[in-house]
């Protein structure tokens, strides 16, 4: 596969390629939809600019199909707006709307052949019969699949499927490509490899994409920007990186891989957590006294020194004790309950913070623990949110 | 399923194996089995020519005739019915669907005597409808039409049963996939649901047929039973019976159960290709 796609990047100028970056592809405003008395979408607005990729990420149940299904046009909004290359279509049916959706089981059509379910679109806009095989050829031979054309879908396998209903959309050329849970029907191993493969295609061609997925990693690897979707609101909306290492929600902080939230409160410029234990800020301090809040830090933003020492870290989190120690080869993952001391050697045991961290191999061959071990702790980095 | 059957040296032999299955051939034989070799024995018994020109009696190919061409047009009907009310149940959802599917499968439960019966009440010449026509020249009762409906009516909900099934297994993304890809309603119908509704179709219009081509009760009391006119090839076997003209008889019920075994080794044929 590694080399058909190397083969396809350097491949000539394409009948797809005819796309302009620059200007928003699809833009989302105020969408909204009511189910019963459930409020599945509530005032949703995003944009996805011409090439860009956007992964929608959330919960089972946050509204994610329901987005992408008001955006195809097979389902009816209550509220908001929806323009596609800059013109309305909210009042537009599916079928007029020239959008690729890529569903959760591919829906290929089972009594068509590969070749046949990729020309659909195309037989419907009443293509010539010389020009549909010309294009169905092309993409067929894109998607590495050329010898497959004449089998029916149910004799090619789960990652053929999806390529063949990825060709059957690029076939008419949509202006943006919609993918719902596309990946999550396909073992592991075929997933991660088929979404590179996918996105360098999509990159390439230059479609922009609306990628729907509940798995982090996914969005992490497709996204160019996450979108966290939490009952039908988004929480957040910025570049992986800004929403793995800055989110702006709890929320957003604990879906995106794991992270340790803990409660405090401000005091006299400095951060009281729980059991007498007082942070400096990472941010401008706070004036006002009591001020509810939480800090958040992710595993591998702590670290972990002699009991007696102090860590070189920008924060020192004190004492604590390990629980658990979990090998898994490139890292390894420790459960630690800090202990409520605040002068070395006083044992306290009342105090019940437990958290997780994460040391890579050397960081842990440095400082070999085990459970029982009394350790110091400090953080390298940690957020504030309010409230 | 072999496995379990078979019979081990030096284990016991377990006689309710040869016991059981006699059982069933034995009780066969002279419910089923014997019944339906006797026609082809008898009718047979003084020798094919005899058999031949009981056949081609006028009167007998008439009946076949019109018991195929009233067969056929039923089940084109109730294929199409079938087919319509399948996919406007399976794509919308209204109050009283569910009373409307029972009343749908009602005429299977009625008696087709009584379904004749009603028949008559509504198109004879005192019956609701039937007082409408009163007035042209246009009759229904005792003419082909009335065994045409007749034999909608007792067949009804044959083929709705098996499409309603096959459509509802369907996936709905099937047609939302078509319709995101341009394609208007009919054309998702035609193009999409259709192909795959295929199996279910043929079965469903091979059940109907069977059942209209046999259908005996309804038929009697609305068609007439006049010989050359209104006579399907139930009727006329009963007539000639009645006449004591056994051969004649006999020729169009060996035709008869060709005809229904033929359909039923289709029947079975496209369900196995279905599974594949
Ligand atoms: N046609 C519908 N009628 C009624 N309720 C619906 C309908 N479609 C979706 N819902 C409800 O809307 C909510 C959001 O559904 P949606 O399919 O958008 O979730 P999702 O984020 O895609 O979840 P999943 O990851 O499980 O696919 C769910 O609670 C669901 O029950
Ligand atoms: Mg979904």
């Amino acid at each position: 596969m590694a080399r058909e796609m190397t083969a396809l990047l350097n491949e000539s100028q394409s009948f797809l390629e005819t796309k302009t970056e620059g200007w928003e592809a699809l833009r989302v405003t105020g969408l909204s939809k009511v189910f019963g008395e459930e409020r599945v979408l509530d005032d949703v607005t995003f944009s996805i600019a011409e090439g860009e990729s956007l992964v929608l990420l959330g919960h089972s149940g946050s509204g994610k199909s329901t987005t992408l299904r008001l955006i195809a046009g097979l389902e009816v909004p209550d509220n908001g707006e929806i323009f596609l290359k800059g013109r309305s279509i909210g009042h537009l049916r599916a079928r007029e709307r020239n959008v690729g959706v890529i569903f959760q089981h591919y829906a290929l059509f089972p009594r068509m052949t590969v070749a046949e379910n990729i020309a659909f679109g195309l037989r419907i806009r009443k293509v010539k019969k010389k020009d549909r095989l010309k294009v169905v050829d092309e993409l067929l031979s894109m998607i590495g699949l050329g010898d497959q054309r004449d089998k029916y879908p149910a004799q090619l396998s789960g990652g053929q499927q999806q390529r063949v209903a990825i060709a059957r959309a690029l076939a008419y050329k949509p202006d943006v490509m919609l993918f719902d849970e596309s990946f999550s029907a396909l073992d592991p191993q075929t997933r991660v490899g088929l979404r590179r493969e996918i996105r360098a295609l999509l990159r390439r061609l230059r479609i922009p994409s609306l990628f729907i997925t509940h798995d982090q990693d996914e969005a992490m690897e497709l996204g160019d920007r996450i979108a966290i979707l939490n009952r039908g609101r988004i929480e957040q909306l910025s570049t992986p990186d800004e929403v793995y290492n800055n989110p702006q929600t709890e929320y957003v902080a604990t879906f995106l891989g794991a992270a340790n939230v803990i409660e405090a409160r401000w005091s006299d410029g400095l951060i009281a957590l729980d059991c007498e234990r007082r942070l400096a800020a990472s941010v401008p301090a706070h004036s006002i006294n009591d001020e509810k809040m939480k800090i958040v830090f992710r595993p591998e933003d702590v670290s972990l020194g002699q009991p007696t020492g102090l860590v070189e870290t920008p924060y020192h989190l004190g004492r604590g004790e390990v629980l658990d120690v979990t090998f898994t080869g490139a890292s390894e993952t420790l459960m630690i309950r800090l202990l409520s001391s605040r002068r070395p050697g006083d044992t306290g045991s009342e105090c019940n913070m437990v958290i997780k961290v994460l040391r890579n191999k050397w960081d842990a061959r440095r400082l070999m623990l085990k459970q029982g071990d009394k350790v110091s702790v400090g953080l390298k980095s940690y957020k504030i949110l309010e409230g | 399923m072999s496995q379990k059957a078979r019979i081990l040296p030096g284990q016991r032999i377990d006689l309710a194996r040869p016991v059981g299955i006699g059982f069933i051939v034995v009780a066969m034989m002279p419910l089923v089995i014997l019944p339906l070799a006797s026609i082809f024995i008898y009718g047979f018994a003084k020798g094919p020519v005899h058999f031949w020109q009981a056949l081609v009696a006028p009167a007998a190919i008439f009946s076949l005739k019109l018991s195929l061409i009233t067969s056929t047009v039923a089940t084109v009907c109730n294929v199409l019915f079938g087919l319509i009310a399948a996919y406007v149940m399976a794509k919308y959802n209204f109050k009283g669907e569910s009373a409307l599917t029972i009343i749908i499968s009602l005429p299977t439960a009625i008696p087709t005597a009584v379904a004749g019966f009603a028949l008559l009440l509504l198109w004879g010449r005192s019956g609701l409808l039937g007082q409408l026509l009163e007035k042209t020249d246009y009759q229904i009762m005792f003419t082909t039409s009335a065994i045409i409906l007749a034999n909608i009516f007792v067949t009804f909900p044959l083929a709705f049963g098996v499409i309603k099934p096959a459509l509802d297994n369907l996936e709905t993304s099937f047609e939302d996939a078509a319709e995101t890809m341009g394609a208007s309603r009919w054309q998702t119908f035609r193009f999409v649901l259709l192909p795959s509704l295929r199996g279910a179709i043929i079965t469903g219009a091979l059940l109907t047929f069977a059942r209209s081509i046999g259908e005996f009760g309804s038929t009697i009391m609305v068609s007439g039973n006049l010989a050359l006119k209104t006579q399907t090839a139930p009727l006329y076997i009963f007539a000639k019976f009645n006449e004591g003209d056994v051969e004649g008889a006999n020729a169009i019920a060996a035709v008869l159960a060709l005809i229904s075994f033929a359909i039923f080794s289709l029947i079975l044929f496209t369900r196995k290709r279905l599974e594949k």
